[in-house]
């Protein structure tokens, strides 16, 4: 039994049970936050995407063990209020979504990404997103990302 | 048919407001089902008094954009903002068979064959004019002007005198006192001239629920009481179920039920429709999982031992020498055309098994009652589901109601029965409603994937460099004949196709474009070497090639007409836009291909850059599609975006493997898929007009023509031709 205490979207939460269990199970039936999504399990793809003390996490491979004292960020918590990110905003305008189930850990993978890189060049991006889409949208993820980019510039 | 008054059903809610109910119609004058006030109804669109619309979608969405389409095709006749409707899934409509398999009603309701929008185009439109005739008359009745004075604007009847707008919910109550029985068969979809959202881009109308992860998909559905399921399927590709500890997995943390699914048929000798499995049920998915992760289980994989993805293509090459094939197709006299040919060419092509790598892992929850049955899914059909329920119930499928929702791609694989019958066989099981999900190890290990096929081609040219002879030999694992059947045989007067199928325990299935995905590289890919042995630019010959004739009828399903002319057109297009043919860099090429997929054509330029001698950067994609009408351009652009990003991934890693008949490849680590870093940053689209009225397919028409376009391209660049996939194990 391991017992941990963090937040979730700015909120005060615990857990106690198994801490083997991954941040992603946690979110999906605990928190009842649906957004994030399951893919492959290893951190291979990229579906579970969240923000763990605003870095890019892997959710299916984090255990819950090691989130004492975390801050935790899910697709769900990342606009402000009403006002959406500028990524998911951008993610609208250049109408990137197909079949959509990868695109919440992709909007949560360009989110820290920017934070990092807030003028990426395409090589940038090559190398700094790696997020899987069986849809083959990374024509408009590609664009998208520069919109948020240019409008967090602006901002 | 005879005219009757539930023609339109008014429903009392609770709190005794009226919604105005229209079942789909799939001709003007016929419609299906009535509705009656019981509630009972398979509505297509629903007005209420407080302003809702809601739109019924027929076919599910699996990212080709069905729900979008749907949402602006009923706000084009009604002059609504499609994001202004609100979208459900229509309920199934269809009707039990003879042998009481659920059958579609007026339409299809599964999603494949490029036919979502060509289904739904008439009916859609026809309804939803139907509803802007009721409210119209029923505004002429409520305000005594003539129909004439009024038209539809922003959700509302305008009077174009009084300038005075009405919205429909409003009129939800009037539309009773509009004389329907006029309308019938008299209503008109809005001509071309007059639309406003039809043929312009529409955006998802899920993308905000998507951006903010609303739970939309069916993996996010829960209902109160379940149970998760997580399944140990027999890793063989064949096989069963010998022993394994119960007592022992029953006493792990959270375990409820440890339950046997038994491989369906169970007769070995005919392809599995259901795994071999045992299902551990548990109060967590992650209980289950970690349960099911521990169990020690003895299999009997005796049936497929030794079978190997190595082993399945040496017998390829061997049935190419001697095996047995059958002829498909023959015509002229090929031996002669061999004969007398300047030159004549010859190659052997191989692609392996291609997994489809569903996004969304498969997953379906059950309530299985003593008499009735109600799922929660993502699957491509409304009405296999239903099936898949029945056949694992033994219920009825009037008793049945399946809820499909958005699906996490489908791509072929979501139309299978499996998953739907495995949580159906463990909730009637247990007597409580059960969620199963399939792990990505599940969703590859027992993937139907793409067939796998060798080729022998043959080509003869003649003195003036012109294809005269064309024989395509093929040992294939699956029901793939295209290659053997298709242009340019018909083109060419001398030919033969021959076909030879190879037995053995993998499971196959429809994937994105089936049979076309690979039949498009190996024709055109062979072409594209015919031309150049032929001393042509490859364009030229294709040109060449498509200006024998205006038409041809094909005998592969859906046995479209091709019309060359189109090609042409098309090709010319895509080589202006391209500007194909101009000098490139050292170590760069262009290459060129066309394919028609079931009845929409697109032709590709893909520009390459080699990287060293095995490695190769796309840096440009110029597409020209001929998708009929585009209903929504903005729609077909990304699913041949996402056709060109599907193919170059497929082309340069799709290898699912196989080795003493269990697979190797079953996650992404093992099955290697291309990510945006070698997307191509740059794609042109062209969508040709053609002067058509209605659409045509389009979400798997772009990717079997890019793989031999991409190939031609690395020949083009390096000199080296690709005539086995993956290109990554083969440059």
């Amino acid at each position: 039994m391991t017992t941990v205490t963090f937040k979730i979207n700015g909120k005060a939460a615990s857990f106690s049970g198994d801490g083997d269990m991954p941040l992603l199970w946690h979110l999906r039936e605990d928190a009842g936050l649906k957004g994030t999504k399951f893919g492959c399990g290893i951190g291979q793809c990229g579906a579970c995407t969240v923000h763990i003390n605003g870095e890019a996490a892997r959710s299916c491979s984090v255990p819950m063990a090691a989130l004492d004292g975390t801050s935790i960020t899910t697709i769900e918590g990342l606009a402000d209020g009403e006002r959406l990110h500028a990524v998911q905003e951008a993610w609208i305008k250049e109408d990137v979504a197909q079949c959509g189930y990868c695109q919440a850990g992709q909007i949560m993978a360009a989110a820290a990404f920017l934070k990092d890189n807030p003028n990426p060049t395409d090589d940038d991006i090559d190398s700094g997103i790696d997020n899987l889409c069986r849809c083959g949208s990374y024509y408009r993820i590609r664009k998208a990302i520069k919109l948020a980019a240019q409008n967090l510039a602006g901002a | 048919m005879t005219n009757h008054v539930s023609r339109r059903s008014f429903l009392k809610s609770a709190a005794g407001t009226t919604a105005l109910v229209l079942s789909i119609s799939s001709t003007p004058s016929v419609l299906a089902t009535d509705t009656d006030n019981s509630g009972n109804v398979t509505p297509c669109l629903r007005f209420t008094e407080d302003g809702q619309i809601f739109v019924c979608v027929p076919i599910p969405d699996m990212g080709q954009g069905m729900i979008t389409t749907a949402a602006q095709i009923i706000a084009e006749e009604l002059d609504l903002d499609p994001n202004q409707t609100s979208i459900e899934m229509m309920a199934f409509q269809g009707h039990a068979d003879a042998e009481g398999r659920a059958s579609e009603g007026p339409m299809p309701q599964g999603a494949g064959g490029s036919l979502s929008t060509m289904m739904v185009w008439g009916p859609l439109r026809h309804t939803a004019a139907y509803a802007r005739d009721l409210f119209l008359h029923a505004a002429a009745i409520r305000w005594s002007v003539p129909l004439n004075h009024l038209e539809t604007r922003n959700g509302a009847v305008y009077n174009k005198n009084t300038k005075v707008s009405l919205p429909y919910k409003y009129l939800v109550s009037d539309t009773r006192r509009a004389d329907y029985t006029v309308l019938r068969g008299n209503t008109t979809p809005k001509a071309a001239k007059d639309r406003t959202l039809i043929g312009r881009d529409q955006r998802n109308v899920h993308a905000l629920a998507i951006a903010t992860g609303q739970p939309i998909f069916g993996i996010d559905s829960d209902i109160p009481d379940m149970k998760h399921a997580v399944i140990r399927r027999c890793p063989h590709l064949n096989g069963s179920l010998v022993s394994y500890d119960r007592d022992a997995l029953l006493a792990l943390p959270g375990v409820k039920h440890v339950i046997e699914i038994a491989r369906r048929p169970d007769d070995l000798s005919r392809p599995r429709i259901l795994p071999a499995g045992l299902a551990i049920i548990a109060d967590s998915f992650w209980q289950a999982k970690k349960a099911a992760d521990m169990a020690e289980i003895e299999w009997d994989g005796s049936r497929a031992a030794g079978e190997s993805s190595a082993a399945l293509k040496a017998r390829m090459a061997e049935h190419l020498e001697t095996g047995e094939v059958a002829d498909s197709k023959e015509g002229g006299d090929l031996a002669k055309a061999m004969a007398e040919a300047d030159k004549v060419i010859e190659a052997t092509y191989y692609h392996p098994h291609w997994a489809h790598a569903c996004m969304e892992p498969h997953n379906c929850i059950a309530d299985v009652k003593a008499d009735s049955a109600e799922i929660w899914t993502s699957h491509q059909s409304i009405t296999e589901s239903i099936n898949a329920a029945a056949a694992a119930t033994d219920l009825p499928i009037s008793k049945i109601t399946s809820n499909v929702m958005r699906c996490g791609t489908g791509l072929g694989r979501k139309y299978a029965p499996d998953f739907v019958m495995e949580a159906c066989i463990l909730s009637k099981a247990i007597g409580a409603p059960v969620k199963v999900t399939w792990t990505r190890e599940d969703e590859m290990e027992q993937d139907h994937v793409n067939p796998s096929a060798m080729y022998r081609m043959r080509a003869a040219v003649d003195a003036k460099g012109r294809l005269t002879g064309w024989h395509v030999r093929t040992a294939a694992d699956g029901w793939i004949r295209n290659a053997a059947m298709e242009p340019p045989m018909g083109l060419v007067d001398n030919y033969r196709g021959e076909w030879g199928y190879i037995e053995n325990n993998v499971r196959r299935g429809p994937w994105r474009g089936p049979q076309h995905n690979t039949a498009a590289w190996v024709i055109q890919g062979f072409l594209n070497e015919v031309a150049i042995a032929a001393g042509k630019d490859p364009l030229d010959f294709l040109l060449d090639l498509y200006s024998r004739k205006d038409f041809q009828k094909l005998d592969t399903w859906p046995f479209p007409l091709l019309e060359y002319e189109r090609f042409r057109k098309i090709l010319k297009a895509v080589a202006k836009d391209a500007r194909y043919g101009r000098r490139m860099p050292d170590g760069w090429g262009q290459g060129i291909a066309i394919y028609h997929t079931f009845s929409g054509t697109c032709a590709h330029v893909v520009e390459i850059e080699m990287i060293g001698d095995t490695d190769y950067r796309v840096h440009k994609v110029t597409s020209a599609i001929d998708c009929g009408l585009a209903v929504n351009p903005l729609g077909v652009r990304a699913q041949v975006e996402g056709g060109i990003n599907d193919g170059l991934s497929a082309a340069k890693y799709g290898n699912f493997r196989f080795e003493d008949g269990v697979p190797v490849t079953n996650n992404f680590d093992s099955y290697q898929m291309m990510r945006i870093g070698e997307a191509p940053p740059e794609i042109n689209v062209r969508i040709m007009d053609f002067g058509d009225e209605d659409p045509r397919g389009t979400g798997e028409v772009a990717l079997p023509p890019l793989i031999p376009a991409l190939t031609n391209a690395i020949f083009a660049a390096s000199g080296k031709r690709v005539r086995t996939l993956p290109i990554s194990e083969n440059l």
